[in-house]
């Protein structure tokens, strides 16, 4: 009985957290560390990334397997490498107009293409190239 | 004292003078030449061809008039194959009928166009009466509502028809653009086109300039970027993509832009998209019309 | 003891007190702040209702037409609008004021974004190729 409370109370702690986390409307969530990463939300990314109505990232990049990709912006390998700091890669994708204002990339955050949480889930995918 | 002194001194003072005077004039040269290098339309025009040039060197300056096939060897092939037969040809012939067609009131376009109808390369102007740039499309209709008709839609329909007859007459003469620099109404228009032309806009962000000159040459997705010096050579044009598959304007062509960046496009043939038309037409200058065009 | 040290004594203790009372207000304030904090936020996600729906699409209107007055408006901001007039009709309110909410921070982005070129800036890329 005690077992199933403390089962049930830190599951509605970890739900309010993530509830929190994806309310707060803040540009720059901090990462929660996680040790790995769900592979559904790694899925959900890829879907957002390559699909033509969201991120649509293969416009301008090209991503290994993405069909018809664009050039106008670097491809997508070796993201780890590229950012270690995997916050950077979640600024850059929020608003590329921050470091560089003559960028042509898409603020995706600042503009509010996508969501804090669809971001989040692109940054997942992204630094899995 | 030296009877010599006093001459002396007024001939120093006369060079001091005359030093004075060339300083003058020089500053005033270079305040003008400081200022016309940032806005003159000739100026603009140098610099696109130039940044071209230097992006693109092997491509002839009379290549630029076939847009993205300029660059595009590939979608050129597949060009060409569509040049055999035509897609716009049968909207050149309705056009001429209408032409020819006389109004209700008995009188008709060659009334309004004594010289018609090669006219194509007379649009856009500073039109000084109305105080506006005048285009092609807004002319005709300014003949049409003088005669008691009923102007034509902009963007699609039966006004591409009429401008496909005047642009197919008119291919071969050259883009010839002015902007009278005495006429201060005429710059500002003029000028407001190239700042719509510069300014990023919609969720997108993007301004004509970030695809047609920061990356042109690259592609989105499968397409290539095409130039801007070019652009407006080719008329209306037919597009074979799914919800064209008809020939279209170039207002109509500025709104798809504009819908593709995300931005609420401007109101065809209002000052926004004439006064951009002007500037990016001023661009194209020296290149010959081929229109109407056919383009994926 | 001498004189001094009685004297900082007697500072040590009145600093000590007023700490006291100090935290005692801290802790109230936060108290206080927390109801009615959370009051209004519970009073703002409740209030689900055909007023806040109608004083949100006024409101989205609003930013809208701020933002086409200097040419900055988005593709689907009226659209958005339009939308959150359905719904608040079809008594859909949540929705409503979802929408409108949406296309007011849409109305407010583009004007921000239009403003904030006022002044024509040729980009690097491209100055150089006036000299």
């Amino acid at each position: 009985m005690i077992k199933m409370v403390r089962l049930v109370s830190t599951l509605v702690v970890i739900t309010s957290a993530a509830w929190l986390t994806a309310c707060s409307n803040k540009p720059m969530t901090k990462e929660v560390p996680v040790a790995k990463v769900d592979p559904a939300i790694v899925a959900a990314g890829k879907a957002i990334a390559t699909g033509r109505s969201k991120g649509n990232c293969l416009a301008c990049h090209m991503i290994e397997e993405g069909e018809s990709p664009g050039n106008i912006g670097p491809p997508l390998i070796a993201m780890k490498a590229r950012f270690p700091d995997k916050a950077k890669l979640r600024a850059q994708i929020w608003d590329a107009t921050a470091v560089n204002p003559e960028s042509a990339m898409v603020p995706f955050g600042r503009l509010q293409v996508l969501s804090d949480d669809e971001i989040d889930k692109v940054v997942e995918y992204i630094w899995t190239l | 004292m030296d009877p010599v002194e006093p001459m002396q001194t007024q001939l120093l003072t006369a060079t001091g003078r005359e030093t004075m005077k060339k300083l003058l004039i020089s500053l005033a040269v270079l305040l003008i030449t400081a200022v016309s290098a940032q806005a003159g339309p000739e100026e603009d025009r140098m610099a696109f061809i130039k940044y071209y040039k230097s992006k693109f060197p092997n491509v002839p300056m009379e290549e630029y008039a076939n847009g993205a096939y300029a660059i595009d060897p590939v979608g050129r092939e597949n060009w060409e194959a569509i040049e055999e037969f035509p897609p716009y040809e049968p909207f050149i012939d309705r056009g001429q009928v209408m032409w020819e067609t006389p109004f209700a009131n008995g009188k008709g376009y060659k009334d309004c166009f004594p010289d018609g109808p090669v006219i194509a390369h007379h649009y856009p102007h500073w039109d000084k009466k109305q105080k506006m740039v005048m285009t092609l499309p807004l002319a005709l209709n300014q003949c049409r509502e003088a005669n008691g008709e009923k102007p034509l839609k902009y963007k699609k329909g039966p006004i591409n028809n009429i401008l496909s007859y005047i642009a197919f007459q008119s291919r071969g003469q050259v883009v010839n653009v002015k902007v009278p620099m005495d006429d201060p109404d005429a710059v500002a228009a003029y000028e407001d086109g190239k700042k719509f032309y510069f300014t990023r806009r919609g969720q997108l962000n993007f301004s004509c300039a970030s695809c047609h000159v920061q990356n042109t040459g690259l592609k989105v997705r499968t397409e290539i970027l095409s130039p801007s010096v070019g652009h407006v050579t080719h008329w209306p044009t037919y597009r074979s993509k799914v919800d064209w598959s008809t020939v279209g304007t170039l207002h109509r062509r500025f709104t798809g832009c504009n819908k593709n960046i995300r931005a609420k496009p401007m109101k065809a043939q209002g000052p926004e998209y004439r006064n951009l038309e002007y500037f990016l037409s001023y661009l194209s200058n020296g290149l010959e019309l081929n229109g109407p065009g056919a383009r994926k | 003891m001498s004189l001094l040290d009685k004297h900082s004594i007697r500072q040590s203790e009145n600093l000590e007190r007023t700490m006291k009372s100090v935290q005692r207000w801290v802790a109230a304030a936060i108290v206080i702040g927390l109801m009615v904090g959370s009051t209004a936020l519970l009073a703002g996600e409740m209030k689900v209702d055909a007023a806040t729906a109608s004083e949100a699409i006024a409101q989205a209107e609003a930013a809208q037409k701020k933002a086409d007055s200097v040419n900055g408006e988005w593709r689907d901001t009226g659209k958005f609008i339009k939308n959150a007039k359905k719904a608040a009709e079809a008594g859909d309110y949540a929705k409503a004021i979802r929408l409108a909410k949406k296309a007011e921070s849409e109305g407010n982005l583009g004007y921000q974004q239009a403003v904030s070129q006022s002044e024509l800036k040729i980009p690097s890329y491209f100055k150089a190729m006036y000299q």
